[in-house]
């Protein structure tokens, strides 16, 4: 009978044998049979030529003082080539390639260090001796081009065969030894990945079961699975199953679930990944000796019950199933689609570098998580393994369970707690949606378990030290964003006296940017054009304008009712309205009443029912501008108005009375005259923002982002889909507004808004935003763009650059200004918001959404001209 | 920003020869560029009128940081109105009779009253009209004070910001621009420049003669020369001011943006934070543990500093979120650890609605005047912070008493308007022992400042202790 060897996907294989028995022909014959690759076989004396252009030293005929120093520069070859070697087996290794290293491997120090690598790299190393016949290898010598030799090889032979026996204990996942008969009759392959599967028609990820059994079969049922005459559950589009472990102990049907699987994994329906209970049963089905707590106790209680009813013999045939389930359950699996590993499942976490492979290492961290101190450098590992995670697939985990599945930096966790009165959810691939059934009961019934935990800690305050010294915050839409010590503390110092009670400040609007260069014409600052062009330089097209109210900026937040918002923010009560500052937008009466009216207009219009939610989160403009600014209007902009109109207007008296008698000042008159008429338009400005407001009469609140419902936000809808929103909640209030909007793709459209915002702005109004189409747009290079462009019309810049900028001799130096600080804000600022919102919607606690708000808050007390 | 001067009368035309402007060129200069220009109006024999007038670059008067001139917004008047900027850009054109130095065969006429309209604006003042007649009047001018419009199209302001002023006098030309040198920055209340010993020159001469007995002297020192070092040094010249009282015969300056001083409504206030900090140090030199303790909104650190004298304290924490206070503190620290067996306390930058790990388990942890500048609603977070994680032996807690108000005949329903609640004793004793039954502790009540039958003491205070267990985790 002729023997089998599946060379691995990846890792190493290492020959063993003295020179002449047939390494290097083996291989060849291999490599003929396509069974390797030329690029995979690495050799000794391929890299003697490489780092010293030859193969070998002949000895033998020197004089002996020449033979001194040929030894020793052959040794020297020698061992720089075996470092080479190493460097490129563990680059290749660390990049999941094969490589077969022919060389003669004879001591087990020769083979115990690329065994170490293998470890290092968590790939597996096989080991394959030819031992051959001593006769054949003399006559192959002979044959050669340079003879190594009888002495030589007869003393590698020696060494060969006194250290063979050591091959299978020296940690080899498979080590094989062959004669020269059996070489030829040994049939050769190669494994694929067992790791590597297809996404195919779709995959359906499993939250943490726990022995749910009847929740896990509803799910199954919302999620289109039929059960067929066999109890097996198919999906009529062919989808498969993915289960992220821990299907089993703390809940009431642990058998039924490991039956479900075992029934299902064999016949290729479903996956199921290893996992710390998993591995703790397997390990007492092994019977190893393991205290079984965390509920792991109740799997033999079940058993027992199982030997009850269907007899001893089944439960034992059971647990030897069970047991080849658990065991042989992968630390992960990756989905591939066309050939590119898209998503992974895995149970507590994993390391980038550890995708695709499996050494004992990867499963401990894959069912434990993060949880040793330190890195193999020393530096500390933060226990929230996903914040490191670039590679780019999505990663969907369980284990640690929270109330809502998190999506942080493309990794998903979807255990939401079923066992404990949560829920079970599925997340499905490739549609990214979730579906998720409540739990029938807390079948775990633990106090501490973590939902109490986390709504018990969810409100904590957040932890001053952690943000003193400056922080990070890990955005999924920006990446790493650093705030500086010196800004982090004014803005505490905001929070400490100001602002709303920090579990209500959920999200700050970023600050937004004109358009990187100003108007072109002389007689604009700021015109549409530019902004257009910005966005299609990024690659966008299609853009959506809208009106830009001139009030304050306001967030909305409103619950369904008071008890609701207990859960979401720690008290009772139907909402909270506040500025961009954070502080409360209006004094305790009037916001409460705002927020009644609105409170009773929504359920009015159903509005909670229809869209499920139990909160809205409203991103606004609130009107008129003197509500907020009434101090500043008449200390700044009213007072201004009046001293510049006054001045001119005496001055101008003068003039004329000088010009009357005779003096030559009609340039200063006519200079004068244009003062003047800037300083009128000034004063029309300011007031076409403002008008009175008796309590809530005449307040309007004009609304642009839904930000969030309960359970999602809507950063994934286009901006055409936030104004249709604002349109149907315009329609429930009369305090509510809609905002006039026009969709740019093309010149045609462009022109027409160009004409819109001209004539707009010639009345007076403040101007308009453009945004790119999508919420969160990126260009070709994939960068984050600019989520809104102002452009402010030029009567309005009035107020804000001064009531004479449009006098050519200002605006051609203040059109030298620089906006990019401004919009590396307004990206940093918007991309905090979002995280924010969505760790909110998530239920995060608190100290994680403060991390964001804090920042945006730090970011805006940096210097950036207010004109911008 | 402007300047009108007519003279009437016989010797009208003298003015052109003591300003030294030719009446048939136009003057336009610029000055650190600001353009300053000037122009007659009327030249006959009975009336001259000229008028000055500065156009600042309004881009290079904001440009870069508006630290340029102390200007904290972009939009704003010292563009337009007359400050010390308009005199130090009109000063050098109007040097010669400022200085009362004219060619000398017109020096007699320099030294003579002549019949003067000045007008000159726009004004930007705090100053009410009644102490801008009063600054004027004195000096014998005559005053109207013109307003610019207010009338909006929606309720801003009763009357314009924007005043004019026309003053009419019989006083010499150089006069009148001193006393203009000296009033318009005094009523500006804005320097664009750094106030050093030379202002103290610059008021001598130019207040030689008028300032000593001025009424409004006091103000008029303080609003030139800002600082108490400077004010100190022009007493011996102008007898020393009282600053802490600027006494204005009859007018109510009380409600002027003037440095912080303690009027009459704040007396009481004063000694009773006295009281509240004596008492508070007593509680501290009484508690057996007292090694560590925790100043909660020390602001700028009046009490922390009291309590680094008392025997036996070794650490104190003044915990505080606002730069300014703390930096005060800093000061005041510092001063203090001259002394013999002082220890200074430790500022840390922290706040109720945060939580700072080292602030736990420690002796003493007082509030004092705190919990009313929290919102109520926000109050059992913040309590369950304190009592739940950092757990204090001893908390000490004040906060004002309501009941007391009607003592002071405030008109204001609160004694701050940063306090988000003031509470009767009921309420307080009610929160109190709520919070030492739900926590373990036990707590005495007490009274701040003389009581008055019926309306109990100004403040009250609250001392819990904690109850078993004393042992720290």
């Amino acid at each position: 009978m002729s023997k089998e060897i599946q060379f691995p996907h990846a890792g190493i294989v290492l020959l063993v044998g003295p020179s002449n028995s047939g390494k290097t022909t083996l291989l060849n014959r291999l490599i003929d049979q396509g069974i390797l690759l030329r690029s995979e076989i690495v050799s000794s004396d391929q890299f003697r030529v490489l780092v010293a252009d030859t193969e070998f030293i002949e000895l033998n005929k020197r004089p002996k003082d020449e033979q001194d120093v040929l030894l020793a520069e052959y040794q020297l070859i020698s061992q720089k080539a075996f470092d080479g070697m190493a460097d490129l087996i563990e680059t290749r290794c660390g990049l999941g390639k094969l490589s077969v290293v022919d060389a003669t491997h004879l001591w087990p120090d020769d083979r115990k260090k690329y065994l170490d690598l293998a470890h290092r790299k968590h790939v597996p190393i096989q080991a394959l001796a030819l031992d051959m016949d001593e006769k054949l290898l003399f006559e192959r010598d002979e044959q050669r081009e340079q003879p190594r030799g009888r002495s030589r090889i007869k003393q590698q032979v020696r060494a060969f065969r006194s250290n063979l026996r050591s091959l299978k204990t020296e940690g080899f996942s498979g080590s094989y030894i062959l004669n020269e008969v059996e070489i030829e009759d040994t049939l050769f392959g190669r494994s694929t990945n067992p790791l590597l599967k297809e996404v195919g028609t779709g995959l359906d990820f499993i939250g943490d079961i726990h022995g749910c059994y009847s929740e896990f079969l509803a799910l199954l049922d919302k999620l289109g699975y039929q059960s067929d005459e066999e109890g097996l559950y198919t999906h009529p589009n062919g989808r498969k199953l993915v289960s992220v472990g821990d299907v089993l102990s703390r809940g009431p049907n642990s058998i039924d679930c490991l039956k479900f699987f075992i029934n299902h994994v064999e016949k290729d329906l479903a996956y199921m990944v290893d996992s710390n209970h998993g591995w703790k049963i397997a390990r007492w089905l092994d019977r190893r000796k393991v205290e079984l707590a965390h509920g792991d106790e109740l799997i033999p209680a079940e058993f027992a019950d199982y030997a009850r009813e269907q007899g001893q013999e089944a439960a034992e045939e059971l647990k030897g199933k069970v047991r080849s389930l658990l065991l042989s359950a992968p630390s992960n699996l990756v989905f591939t689609s066309n050939g590119v590993g898209v998503v992974v499942a895995t149970h507590a976490g994993i390391r980038d570098h550890y995708i695709g492979k499996e050494s004992k290492g990867i499963r401990d961290f894959c069912r434990y998580g993060d949880t040793e101190g330190f890195e193999e450098s020393g530096k500390p590992i933060r226990k929230d393994w996903f914040v490191n995670h670039k590679s780019g697939e999505t990663i969907v985990w369980g284990h640690d369970p929270r109330p809502q599945p998190m999506i942080i930096n493309n990794t998903i966790n979807i255990d939401q707690g079923v066992v404990f009165g949560g829920r079970l959810t599925a997340y499905r691939y490739p549609e990214k949606q979730f579906v998720a059934v409540e739990a029938q009961k807390d079948y775990a019934e633990d106090p501490e378990s973590f939902l109490q935990k986390w709504k018990k800690e969810r409100f904590n305050p957040p932890n001053i030290q952690s943000f003193l010294k400056g922080y990070s915050v890990m955005t999924e839409d920006y990446g790493e964003i650093k705030i500086h010590a010196d800004y982090v503390k004014s803005a505490i110092e905001a929070i400490s006296h100001y602002t709303v009670p920090i579990e209500e400040l959920l999200y700050i609007p970023p600050t937004m940017s004109p358009a990187p260069e100003p108007s072109s014409s002389d007689h604009y600052f700021e015109h549409p054009q530019e902004a257009f062009k910005y966005y299609r330089n990024q690659g966008i097209t299609t853009m959506v304008v809208e009106k830009k109210h001139m009030g304050s900026r306001g967030i909305l937040l409103l619950f369904k009712d008071e008890e609701t918002a207990v859960g979401y923010v720690g008290s009772a009560k139907l909402g909270t309205i506040y500025t961009r500052a954070g502080r409360g937008f209006f004094d305790q009466t009037l916001s409460e009443k705002l927020i009644r009216q609105l409170n009773a207009d929504l359920h009015q219009g159903q509005y909670f029912t229809k869209n499920n939610t139990d909160f809205v989160l409203l991103d606004a403009e609130i009107l008129p501008w003197n509500l907020k600014a009434k101090e500043l209007i008449s200390s700044q902009y009213a007072h201004v108005s009046e001293v510049s109109l006054l001045d001119r207007r005496k001055l101008l008296e003068k003039l004329e009375l000088a010009k009357v008698n005779g003096w030559e000042v009609d340039s200063w008159i006519e200079e004068y005259k244009g003062k003047l008429e800037n300083a009128q338009v000034f004063r029309e400005v300011f007031q076409k923002y403002c008008w009175d407001t008796q309590g809530v009469e005449g307040i309007k609140i004009a609304p642009f982002h839904v930000l969030a419902h309960q359970g999602r936000t809507y950063f994934d809808q286009s901006h055409l889909w936030h104004m249709e929103q604002n349109r149907e909640l315009a329609k429930l209030s009369d305090l509510l507004i809609e905002t006039e909007f026009k969709i740019v793709t093309n010149e045609r459209t462009e022109e027409e808004a160009i004409l819109w915002w001209e004539e707009m702005t010639e009345n007076g109004h403040e101007g308009f935003v453009v945004k790119p189409e999508r919420f969160i747009a990126r260009n070709e290079k994939g960068w984050l763009v600019q989520p809104a462009i102002k452009v402010r019309g030029r009567k309005y810049l009035h107020i804000i650059y001064g009531m004479d900028y449009l006098q050519p001799e200002n605006l051609v130096r203040l059109k030298q200004r620089n906006v990019k600080r401004k919009q590396r804000h307004a990206l940093m600022e918007f991309a905090l918001g979002v995280e924010g919102v969505k760790r909110f919607v998530s239920q995060e606690p608190i100290s994680r959404i403060h991390e964001c708000v804090l920042a945006t808050l730090a970011l805006e007390a940096e210097p950036v001209d207010p004109r911008l | 920003m402007q300047l009108a001067i007519k003279a009437t009368g016989e010797g009208a035309k003298m003015l052109t020869f003591l300003l030294s402007k030719n009446p048939r060129n136009l003057y336009d200069r610029m000055d650190k560029g600001h353009r300053v220009r000037l122009t007659y109006t009327v030249f006959s024999d009975r009336e001259v009128e000229a008028v000055i007038f500065v156009t600042p670059d309004p881009v290079e008067l904001v440009k870069n940081s508006p630290d340029t001139y102390q200007i904290t917004q972009y939009i704003n008047d010292r563009e337009f109105v007359v400050s010390s900027i308009f005199c130090s850009d009109i000063r050098s054109a109007l040097g010669t009779a400022l200085n009362g130095r004219p060619k000398e065969e017109y020096l007699d006429w320099a030294k003579h009253a002549i019949q003067l309209n000045i007008g000159f604006g726009p004004v930007a003042t705090d100053l009410p009209d009644s102490a801008i007649k009063e600054l004027f009047e004195t000096l014998g001018y005559q005053i109207e004070i013109e307003r610019g419009q207010a009338a909006y199209n929606f309720q801003l302001k009763e009357r314009s910001s924007a005043r004019f002023i026309n003053l009419k006098g019989t006083v010499t030309v150089q006069k009148a621009l001193q006393h203009l040198f000296v009033l318009i920055p005094v009523l500006d209340n804005y320097r664009h420049y750094f106030i050093d010993e030379r202002e103290i020159d610059k008021l001598e001469r130019y207040g030689e003669g008028w300032l000593s007995h001025h009424p409004l002297k006091d103000l008029i020192i303080k609003r030139t020369l800002r600082f108490r070092e400077l004010i100190d040094q022009v007493g011996a010249k102008f007898h020393q001011p009282d600053i802490t009282k600027v006494n204005l015969t009859n007018i109510d300056l009380t409600k002027l943006d003037t440095t912080p001083e303690p009027t009459l409504e704040s007396q009481p206030v004063v000694r009773l934070n006295e009281l509240r900090y004596q008492r508070v140090v007593k509680i501290v030199e009484n508690v057996s543990s007292k090694e560590s303790i925790v100043d909660f909104g020390a602001g700028e650190g009046k009490l922390s500093v009291r309590l680094g004298f008392i025997p036996g304290v070794k650490e104190i924490l003044a915990v505080e979120p606002t730069e300014k206070e703390q930096l005060r503190a800093l000061k005041r620290f510092s001063e203090a650890s001259h002394e013999d067996d002082f220890i200074a306390p430790i500022p840390i930058w922290g706040s109720l609605y945060y939580y700072d790990e080292q602030l736990r388990n420690k002796d003493v942890m007082i509030l004092s005047e705190v919990i009313e500048h929290i919102d109520e609603g926000r109050l059992p977070r913040v309590m369950d912070t304190i009592f739940g994680s950092y757990k204090p032996k001893v908390l000490i807690v004040t906060t004002p008493n309501v009941e007391y108000n009607p003592v002071y005949q405030m008109d204001e329903a609160v004694r701050h308007k940063d306090h988000r609640f003031e509470w009767t004793r009921a309420q307080f004793s009610q929160w109190t022992h709520s919070l030492a039954r739900n926590y373990s502790y036990e707590v005495q009540l007490d009274g701040i400042g003389e009581g008055v039958e019926g309306y109990g003491h100004p403040s009250q205070i609250a001392i819990f202790t904690r109850q078993g267990g004393i042992e720290n985790e």
